[in-house]
């Protein structure tokens, strides 16, 4: 599991990056106890022992924060590339393509997993079939495909 | 789908695993978010199970709501749990009589 080449459209390498600069905000401002989006992000790695939950989380959710924020930082990067090139080749209306090493592979996947925990959190997604007609379900719908092609180019080896 | 696996796929960490085997559990939970290939990758991924082996312990998650996806000592399976965090999956750790 090496890399991954994909294929985006400018358009929307764009839409990713909002969604990632609107990510690394709420990821700075972390009150994980009040947002229950961050919370999914942080769940408690013991699920009868209150204390042994609140030491893991003093010991690693910082950490763990960081590593997200980095995640977002190192997908981010990787798109402002497409932006650029895009612009170049003159054309917004071709994919892009994209290739990721192992470690932005891994950047991208936890990222995109990430965006889909905090938007089901905000959507209140309690099941699979939880849908109705609010549009951020597209935005949902369209991280899981960009998701789905990433896994499937990675494992294709 | 699993009714071609082939006796010499079973993965050889099984074995390892059952040696170092302790007290405590790794278990990752059912959500309604995180895709089946998404949890299939990351099971190959990190503990470099085979194939076979990620796509019936996605199944076991998807279907019983929960699944062990490693067992020994109690600090490896913080990391274990930690790393899964990292993935967006939502795991606990517990004592393996639990």
């Amino acid at each position: 599991m090496s890399g991954a080449a994909i294929g985006l459209l400018p358009i929307e390498a764009a839409q990713l990056a909002e969604l990632i600069t609107q990510f690394i905000e709420l990821l700075a401002d972390a009150d994980t106890r009040a947002d229950p989006a961050l919370a999914r992000l942080v769940p408690d790695a013991y699920r009868d022992d209150p204390a042994a939950a609140r030491e893991f989380r003093r010991l690693t959710e910082a950490d763990l924060l960081g590593r997200r924020v980095a995640d977002a930082q190192a997908m981010r990067e990787s798109l402002a590339s497409v932006a650029s090139r895009a612009t170049d080749a003159g054309s917004s209306r071709r994919p892009v393509r994209l290739e990721l090493d192992a470690a932005q592979s891994g950047a991208w996947m936890r990222t995109l997993a990430a965006l889909r925990l905090v938007l089901a959190s905000r959507l209140g997604i309690d099941d699979e079939d939880d849908h109705d007609d609010d549009p951020r379900f597209g935005v949902y719908d369209w991280l899981g495909y960009r998701l789905e092609l990433l896994v499937q180019a990675l494992d294709r080896d | 789908m699993m009714s071609t696996l082939p006796l010499e796929h079973v993965d050889e960490r099984l074995d390892e695993a059952a040696e170092i085997a302790g007290p405590w559990q790794t278990v990752v939970w059912n959500d309604p978010v995180n895709l089946m290939s998404y949890v299939t990758h990351v099971f190959r991924e990190y503990f470099g199970y085979s194939r076979e082996r990620a796509h019936a312990l996605m199944l076991a998650v998807h279907h019983d709501g929960h699944a062990v996806v490693a067992e020994g000592a109690r600090e490896q399976m913080e990391l274990h749990a930690q790393a899964m965090h990292d993935y967006g999956l939502w795991a606990t750790v517990r004592a393996a009589t639990s």
